[in-house]
C-alpha cells in the first residue's frame, strides 16, 4: 500500500503540478449545469421581448432580485447561516449609490463598487455575532438588525435624501445609453451571468468547501483545520458585497431611490420574499436564484397591473416554499434533477409531471385572473 | 525531546475533577495507548489536547512549544489530528467531497481567487483533486466515491474518517476508540493497519481503545487512567500486571461513578 | 397645570398596555417553542387571520365581541392546522428547513390577509371594546387602553396559573420536557402539541384584536400596509420578550413583555435626542439579550443541546 500521499508534510510537494499533470487535466467541457445556465440566460434574454417596455422593466427587476438572491446562496446555502436581512444589505447599496450619484456626482463605475463596499462594516458586525449565535438565534438576530437599520439608518434624512429620496441618472458609456431599456436589461443579464459564474466558482474552492463543511458539521470542520470563525465572517462579507451591488443596480433601475422600501417592516417583508424565492429555486446552487426570479417574472407578467400581485406572489410562493422544503429541500434545482432522472427512466411518467406542473401554474394563474 | 507533552492538565465539571494533573508524553513515531474504564476522562483528555476544551490548569507542549492557547483548527495546522468517538463526517457531502474538504490545510487560495478562477485557484484545485484521487485508490474507497456517509457501513465510515484525518498529514494522531462499533474481522485488521501507517509516515499515534486485544497488541506504551488521574504507565505487560489498574476495572462495578468522560 | 405626574401615568399605562400585548404574543411563542420545538415566526400572521375575520364579520353587521371571538377561533384553527398538516411532519428536518417553513407559513397567512382585505392603503376597523375617555384628576386615560392592559395582564396571569396547575398544563410540560418519555407515559404528544399551537395562536390573536381595532380612539383602528407583512410591527418586540426568558421560560416572557413595552413608552419622556430611539429600542434590547445568551439561565441541558445543534 503506497502511502506517499499520506506522508507528513516535511518536504515541500515540489513536483505536484508537473507538466505531466497539466497535460492530464481534462479538457474543459460544458456540463449539464452549464447548459441549463445558458438556456436560462437565453430564455431570460428573450422573455421580455413580446411584452415591450413593461416586460423589460420586470425582467430587470427579476434579474436584480436574482443578484440579491445570490447573497442568500453564499451565506445560507453554502455556509448554513440563516440571514433574514438580504434586502437591508441591498438597501445600503441602493442608498449609497443614490447619494454618490445623486448628491456627490460620482461616476457610476465608482458609485457601484462603493455601494457594495459600504455593506462591509455591517456585514462584519453581523458576521462576528454569527459566530456566537446559532441557527434560530441568528435568524432572530438578523431580523433584529434589519429592523434596527430600518428604523435608524433608512430613516435618517441625511443618508436617504429625505422622504423623496435621491434621483440618479443612468450612465452613458461610450455609445451606449443605459437609460434605454434594452441596454440596461443586457447590462443586468451580463451582471447576473458574471455573478452566477463567480458564485458557482466559489463552491468548488477551498473557501466554498469550508463553508459547506461548517454548514454540515462545525466540529468536524474544526477537526480538519478549518477556521470556522473566519469562514463565517467571509460568508457574511461576500454576501453583503453581492447584495450591496444588487442594491446599487436597483437604484439605477428605479432611478428614484426612495427609502420607504428599506424601512421596517417592508424591508423585512421583502427580505422574506427574497429568501423564499431563493429557497424555492435552490438555495445551495448559484443557479437557484435565477429559477426563483423566473418564477417571480412569470407571476408579474400574468398579473400585470393587478393590485394584489404581491399578495398572490406571497401566497403562491409560500405554498410552493412549504411544499418544496417538506419534500425537496434543494428546491427547483434538486427537483429538476430528479425529474430529469425520472423522465429518462420512465418517459411517460416524467412527461405527465411536466404537464402537471405547467397546467397547475397556468391554470392557477387563469383562475386567479378570472376571480379578480 | 518529546513530540507532544501534557503537564499537570486539570479540568473540572461541576465540582468533579474530570482530569487531575495529567502528565503524559509521546515521541515521534510511537504508538501509545490509553486505557481506563468508562468515565475515566479519556475523551476529555483528547478534547483538551486537541483544543476543544480549555483546561483549568496545565500546559500542552508540542515540540517543546506551548500550544495551550491554540484553537482546534490551529492545532490541526501544526500537525495534530484527531478522530471522534462517534464518527463525525459531513453527512450531506459525498465520500469524494469529504476527502476534498480534508485537503483544506494544504491549499491556500482565497475566495476572490476562486470567484475569478485565477491560476492560484486552478493550481489548488488540481492539487486537491489529484490527492483525493490517489487517496481513494490507496484506501480502497473508490467504489464509494459518490456515496454519502449515511449509505456506508459503519466500518467503512470509520475508515473514511481515518482517511480524512490522515489527509491532514498529521505528525500526531489522536484516535478515540477507532474499533468501537466495527466487526471483529475489521478490528483485527486495524492493529496492523495502524502500525503500517506509522511505519510509512512516521506519525505518532495516541490511541484510546476499549478493545484490549487491539490496545495491547498495538501500543508500545500504555497509560492507565481512572477518575481523571494517571494510575499507571509502562509497557502493556507492566500495566496489565498493575494492581491498581486491575482494581479499577474489577472493583469499578461496585463503586458508583458520577464523573463523565 | 400639567404636572409631571400626568404624562408619566399616561405613558406608564401605555407601557403596561403595550407590554401586556407583547407578553401575550411572547407567551404564545414560548408555549409553542417549548412544546413542539418550533419557533413560530408565523405568530403575527396567524393573528392576522383573526383580524381579517373580525373585519369581514363586523362589516357584515355582527356585534364586535362576537366577531372578535369568531376571529380568534379562526386563528386557533389556522394554528392547529399549521401544526397538524406541516410541522408535525417535519420533525426530522434540519433547523434551517424548519425555520424556512415557519417563515413560509408567516408569508402565507399574511399574504392571504392582504388579499382578503383588498388593496387599500388602510382598512378601517371598528372597535369592539368601549372607547371612553376618562379623567382621573389631571390624568387622561382611555378606557380601551385600561381594558386592553387589564385583559392582557389577566389572560397572561391566568394562563400562567392554568399552565402550572391544570392537568392539561402538566401534560404540556411533560411533552415539552421530554417528548418520548411523555409518549411512553401514555400522553398523546400530537394532541397536546395541537393544544399548544391552538392556545399559542389564540394568545397571538387576542393580542392583535386588543390593539389594532383601538388605535384611533372612537374611530376604531386601522390596518395599514405595514401590518399585513409577515412579521408586522409587534412580533420583534415579542421575540425580545421571549428572549428575556431564554425562549423557554413563560413567567419571564411576561416580565419581558413589560420591559419592552415600558422601555418603548417611557422613552417618550426622555429628552432629545434619546426619545428618537423609541422605535429602535426593541432592537437594541434584543441585541443585548442575545449577547447575554439568556438561554443559559433558563433552559435545561436537553433544551440547550437542541438549541445549540
Amino acid at each position: 500500500m503506497t502511502t506517499d500521499v499520506l506522508q507528513p508534510v516535511t518536504t515541500q510537494p515540489a513536483e505536484e503540478t508537473s507538466s505531466d499533470e497539466k497535460a492530464e487535466r481534462p479538457r474543459w467541457r460544458p456540463t449539464r449545469g452549464h447548459l441549463i445556465a445558458a438556456a436560462a440566460l437565453i430564455g431570460l434574454a428573450a422573455l421580455p421581448i413580446p411584452f415591450g417596455d413593461f416586460g423589460f422593466f420586470v425582467g430587470q427587476y427579476a434579474l436584480i432580485y436574482a443578484i440579491i438572491g445570490l447573497s442568500v446562496v453564499v451565506v445560507t446555502g453554502y455556509a448554513g447561516l440563516i440571514s433574514l436581512m438580504p434586502y437591508s444589505f441591498a438597501g445600503i447599496g441602493a442608498i449609497i449609490v443614490g447619494v454618490a450619484l445623486g448628491s456627490w456626482g460620482w461616476p457610476f463605475w465608482l458609485a457601484l463598487p462603493l455601494g457594495a463596499v459600504a455593506t462591509v462594516p455591517i456585514s462584519i458586525l453581523v458576521g462576528i455575532s454569527s459566530v456566537r449565535l446559532k441557527g434560530l438565534y441568528l435568524a432572530i438576530a438578523t431580523l433584529t438588525f434589519s429592523n434596527a437599520l430600518g428604523e435608524t439608518f433608512f430613516k435618517w434624512d441625511a443618508a436617504t435624501g429625505g422622504a423623496a429620496g435621491w434621483v440618479v441618472e443612468r450612465p452613458i458609456v461610450g455609445p451606449i445609453d443605459f437609460s434605454s431599456d434594452i441596454s440596461f436589461y443586457v447590462l443586468c443579464l451580463v451582471a447576473v451571468g458574471l455573478l452566477v459564474w463567480m458564485v458557482e466558482g466559489l463552491r468548488t474552492s477551498r473557501t466554498g468547501r469550508a463553508m459547506l463543511a461548517v454548514k454540515d458539521n462545525e466540529l468536524e470542520a474544526q477537526a480538519l483545520g478549518i477556521n470556522v470563525y473566519r469562514t463565517k465572517l467571509v460568508a457574511f462579507v461576500l454576501s453583503g458585497l453581492i447584495a450591496g451591488f444588487g442594491g446599487g443596480l436597483l437604484a439605477l433601475l428605479l432611478i428614484t431611490v426612495t427609502p420607504s422600501a428599506f424601512q421596517s417592516p417592508l424591508a423585512e417583508a421583502t427580505s422574506i420574499l427574497l429568501v423564499t424565492l431563493v429557497a424555492i429555486g435552490g438555495m445551495d446552487r448559484a443557479i437557484g436564484p435565477l429559477f426563483g426570479a423566473v418564477a417571480l417574472v412569470i407571476q408579474q407578467q400574468v398579473f400585470q397591473g393587478a393590485e394584489f400581485f404581491f399578495a398572490f406572489v406571497g401566497i403562491y410562493a409560500a405554498v410552493v416554499l412549504i411544499v418544496f422544503m417538506m419534500f425537496r429541500p434543494g428546491g427547483i434545482v434538486q427537483a429538476g434533477k430528479r425529474l430529469v432522472e425520472v423522465t429518462k427512466a420512465r418517459p411517460a411518467l416524467g412527461l405527465a409531471i411536466w404537464a402537471f406542473v405547467l397546467i397547475t401554474n397556468v391554470g392557477g394563474a387563469w383562475l386567479f385572473l378570472a376571480l379578480s | 525531546m518529546s513530540l507532544l507533552r501534557t503537564r499537570d492538565i486539570s479540568i473540572h465539571f461541576g465540582g468533579i475533577a474530570a482530569l487531575d494533573e495529567v502528565d503524559l508524553s509521546i515521541e515521534a513515531g510511537e504508538i501509545v495507548g490509553i486505557l481506563g474504564p468508562n468515565g475515566a476522562g479519556k475523551s476529555t483528555l483528547f478534547n483538551v489536547i486537541s483544543g476543544f476544551l480549555k483546561p483549568a490548569h496545565g500546559r500542552i507542549l508540542y515540540m517543546e512549544e506551548e500550544i495551550t492557547h491554540l484553537l482546534p483548527y490551529e492545532r490541526v495546522g501544526i500537525g495534530l489530528g484527531r478522530t471522534f468517538q462517534h464518527v463525525r463526517l459531513f453527512r450531506n457531502l459525498t465520500v469524494y467531497e469529504n476527502l476534498l474538504a480534508a485537503q483544506h490545510r494544504h491549499l491556500s487560495s482565497g475566495s476572490f481567487a476562486a470567484m475569478l478562477r485565477l491560476p492560484g485557484w486552478r493550481r489548488d484545485e488540481d492539487q486537491a483533486h489529484a490527492r483525493v484521487e490517489q487517496i481513494l485508490d490507496v484506501v480502497n474507497l473508490r467504489p464509494w466515491r459518490d456515496a454519502r456517509p449515511g449509505e456506508l457501513s459503519y466500518g467503512t465510515t470509520r475508515f473514511l474518517e481515518l482517511a480524512a484525518v490522515l489527509s491532514i498529514k498529521p505528525k500526531v494522531l489522536l484516535l478515540d476508540e477507532p474499533a468501537s462499533g466495527i466487526q471483529q474481522k475489521e478490528v483485527e485488521a486495524l492493529g496492523p493497519l495502524l502500525k503500517q501507517i506509522r511505519d510509512e509516515t512516521g506519525v505518532a499515534i495516541l490511541l484510546i481503545e476499549h478493545d484490549m486485544g487491539l490496545l495491547l497488541k498495538t501500543s508500545e506504551r500504555i497509560y492507565a487512567l481512572d477518575f481523571g488521574k494517571i494510575i499507571a504507565e509502562g509497557t502493556p505487560d507492566e500495566v496489565t500486571a498493575n494492581d491498581q489498574v486491575l482494581e479499577s476495572y474489577l472493583g469499578r462495578t461496585r463503586r458508583k461513578s458520577t464523573a463523565t468522560a | 397645570m400639567i404636572t409631571l405626574a400626568a404624562p408619566v401615568t399616561e405613558v406608564t399605562v401605555f407601557g403596561l398596555s403595550s407590554g401586556a400585548v407583547y407578553a401575550l404574543i411572547a407567551l404564545g411563542l414560548v408555549l409553542i417553542y417549548r412544546t413542539t420545538g418550533v419557533m413560530n415566526f408565523a405568530q403575527w400572521a396567524i393573528g392576522l387571520i383573526a383580524l381579517v375575520m373580525y373585519v369581514v364579520l363586523s362589516n357584515l353587521g355582527l356585534p364586535g365581541p362576537v366577531a372578535a371571538a369568531i376571529g380568534m377561533a379562526a386563528a386557533v384553527g389556522g394554528g392547529v392546522l399549521s401544526y397538524r398538516l406541516v410541522f408535525r411532519r417535519i420533525s426530522g428536518s434540519g433547523q434551517i428547513i424548519v425555520i424556512l417553513i415557519s417563515i413560509g407559513i408567516a408569508q402565507f397567512f399574511s399574504s392571504l390577509a392582504a388579499f382578503a382585505l383588498g388593496f387599500e392603503q388602510f382598512t378601517r376597523l371598528q372597535p369592539w371594546l368601549p372607547v371612553v375617555d376618562w379623567h382621573i384628576g389631571s390624568v387622561a386615560v382611555r378606557s380601551s387602553e385600561i381594558i386592553t392592559a387589564a385583559t392582557a395582564i389577566g389572560v397572561a396571569f391566568g394562563f400562567l396559573l392554568w399552565f402550572r396547575l391544570s392537568r392539561t398544563g402538566r401534560a404540556l410540560r411533560a411533552v415539552a420536557q421530554n417528548r418520548e418519555a411523555a409518549m411512553l407515559a401514555g400522553i398523546d404528544a400530537v394532541r397536546y402539541s395541537s393544544i399548544a399551537w391552538g392556545i399559542g395562536s389564540a394568545l397571538g390573536a387576542l393580542a392583535l384584536l386588543l390593539v389594532l381595532p383601538h388605535t384611533a380612539g372612537e374611530q376604531g383602528g386601522l390596518i395599514t400596509v405595514f401590518d399585513v407583512t409577515p412579521f408586522g410591527t409587534l412580533l420583534i418586540p415579542a421575540f425580545g420578550a421571549a428572549l428575556v426568558g431564554g425562549l423557554v421560560h413563560l413567567p419571564m416572557a411576561l416580565v419581558g413583555g413589560f420591559i419592552f413595552g415600558l422601555s418603548r413608552e417611557l422613552l417618550v419622556l426622555a429628552p432629545q435626542p434619546w426619545n428618537n430611539l423609541r422605535s429602535a429600542v426593541a432592537a437594541i434590547l434584543i441585541v443585548f439579550l442575545l449577547l447575554l445568551r439568556t438561554e443559559r439561565f433558563f433552559a435545561s441541558r436537553q433544551e440547550l443541546e437542541a438549541l445549540g445543534g
